[in-house]
């Protein structure tokens, strides 16, 4: 029996019940023939091998650390390892649906906690500013403390035209900026496919995507079989570089009533 | 690394979830203070001998990933990670198959990972385990913290008692040797009240942890100016 992380029981088989979207959208308008190329994508995460072969285009990124006697976070730009393999996962499902997406590696987990809500912070607001139109969050805060500020981030994403696509909790707790209504909040489904995309009628999990018992890229150049909310999140923010590449003038609403267009059990309305 | 006062408790807890889910192994591992390491203080199963003791560098690996990232994952086929396979084979002698492992973290800070390898995954409700294993975690972070904030009230105040004292009289002696008792676990039953309410008090959130370090800080200063003889 394969294991579900927390919010992923709305997806499954039996549960999910349709929705109701407007009509003359759909996968195929949204999706047929992209491939990403022209949008970047921006990973906050524990950065990525840009050799692994599941990976695509890294066009650049930061690395971002923090300075106990400045008290504040500090930036490294330009090439850097992933010293976990997450990153490196994520980057590598991005590319399944936006294969000629260009990736930004921003690195914000390292081998030290302090501050490092801020250093996560600092790390996704250089993301919201550095030009990509999507940024993938397999990783949130559950501190409170940080609720404003990462509201006020997730905001400037939603004003300046970027889509933050955040994976909710594993467990079933609060996680911030994943809880907030302007952010593509995912979980895991059961499917196995890059378009397997899912809408729940009841939020805050917003949208379905594979992770499940995935086979993801991984250090030292291979794969292993993982399951986590994480992995579900690269899914879509794979499928939102792909629209973007066709439809770029869309903006983060719009993503979103899309992405309801285009899942699994939209029902559409009639004319 | 474990706070005196918890080993007993963490030992059942990590016994009682390698049987509940069925698994080969259950690990807790710590972070040292300076984040930098995991050390494996308790363990049941297969190496588990090998395994207690064992320290490795925070910032890497999937442990290290959970500890840093504050989210649990699950794995299966380790031994396609290569890396892995080989660091655990050496160190243990046992190569799992697959692995849970979450996060132990208290409402103010990371602790460490808890793991399981080779659970049964064809229980009845295995698919839920991720957050079965979660409260497991929780308990262990509920025993680490009410064990320490133990030890670091009896001692403070242990040790505020015996500077009000005054420096060589017999009453800082003696309060200094019930201070060492402290640290070795053996609190006297009302100051272990005490922590206890405060842990509580702490575990209620941040506005409450202040209010009762002012509390303590506040009782101190009464019963320091209300000494006899000043």
């Amino acid at each position: 029996m394969s294991l579900r992380p927390a919010w992923s029981d709305a997806f499954a088989a039996g549960i999910l019940t349709e929705v109701r979207v407007p009509g003359g959208i759909d996968a195929a308008w949204a999706f047929d023939g992209a491939t990403g190329a022209g949008v970047d994508v921006a990973v906050v995460d524990s950065g990525i091998d840009a050799t692994h072969p599941a990976v695509g285009n890294v066009a650049g990124g930061a690395a971002f650390s923090w300075d106990p006697d400045a008290g504040r976070a500090i930036l490294a730009e330009g090439p850097h390892e992933d010293l976990f393999g997450h990153g490196t996962a994520c980057a590598g499902i991005i590319c399944r649906a936006a294969p000629e997406c260009g990736l930004l590696s921003v690195r914000v987990l390292g081998a030290r906690l302090s501050g490092k809500a801020q250093v996560f912070a600092a790390g996704l607001r250089w993301a919201v500013q550095s030009g990509a139109r999507v940024v993938n969050l397999s990783l949130s805060t559950s501190n409170p403390d940080f609720y404003g500020l990462f509201h006020e981030i997730a905001d400037e994403a939603y004003f300046a035209g970027v889509t933050l696509v955040c994976a909710v909790n594993n467990v079933p707790a609060p996680t911030y900026p994943s809880q907030y209504a302007s952010v593509v909040s995912v979980a895991a489904n059961d499917g196995t496919d890059a378009f397997a995309l899912d809408c729940n009628p009841t939020p805050p999990a917003e949208f379905g995507a594979p992770g499940i018992d995935q086979e993801i890229p991984w250090l030292d150049s291979g794969t292993i079989v993982a399951t986590g909310n994480s992995f579900a999140a690269p899914h879509v923010a794979g499928l939102v570089a792909r629209l973007l590449s066709k439809h770029p003038e869309l903006t983060p609403p719009d993503v979103k009533a899309v992405l309801r267009a285009a899942s699994r059990n939209a029902v559409p309305l009639r004319a | 690394m474990s706070p005196p006062g918890s080993v007993g408790l963490l030992s059942a807890l990590t016994e009682t979830a390698r049987r509940l889910f069925g698994a080969q192994a259950c690990s807790l591992a710590l972070l040292t203070p300076d984040e930098s390491e995991l050390v494996y203080t308790t363990a049941a199963g297969a190496g588990a001998q090998d395994i207690t003791g064992m320290r490795m560098p925070s910032g890497r690996g999937v442990a290290g990933w959970v500890a840093m990232s504050g989210q649990p994952v699950a794995i299966d086929d380790l031994r396609r990670d290569p890396r892995f396979a080989q660091d655990v084979a050496e160190d243990t002698g046992y190569v799992p198959q697959a692995l849970l492992a979450v996060p132990v973290v208290s409402p103010v800070r990371m602790l460490g990972v808890m793991t399981l390898l080779d659970r049964d995954a064809e229980r009845p409700g295995a698919d839920q385990d991720m957050t079965l294993l979660s409260l497991f975690a929780d308990q262990a972070a509920l025993a680490l913290e009410a064990a320490a904030a133990f030890t670091d009230v009896g001692e403070m105040l242990l040790g505020a008692l015996a500077t009000a004292a005054g420096e060589g009289t017999a009453l800082a002696t003696a309060v200094q040797a019930a201070a060492q008792a402290a640290s070795a676990g053996n609190q006297p039953s009302d100051l272990t009240e005490l922590a206890a309410l405060l842990a509580e008090l702490g575990r209620r959130g941040a506005a409450e942890r202040r209010l009762a370090v002012r509390l303590v800080s506040d009782v101190l200063t009464y019963a320091a100016a209300g000494r006899p003889g000043r």
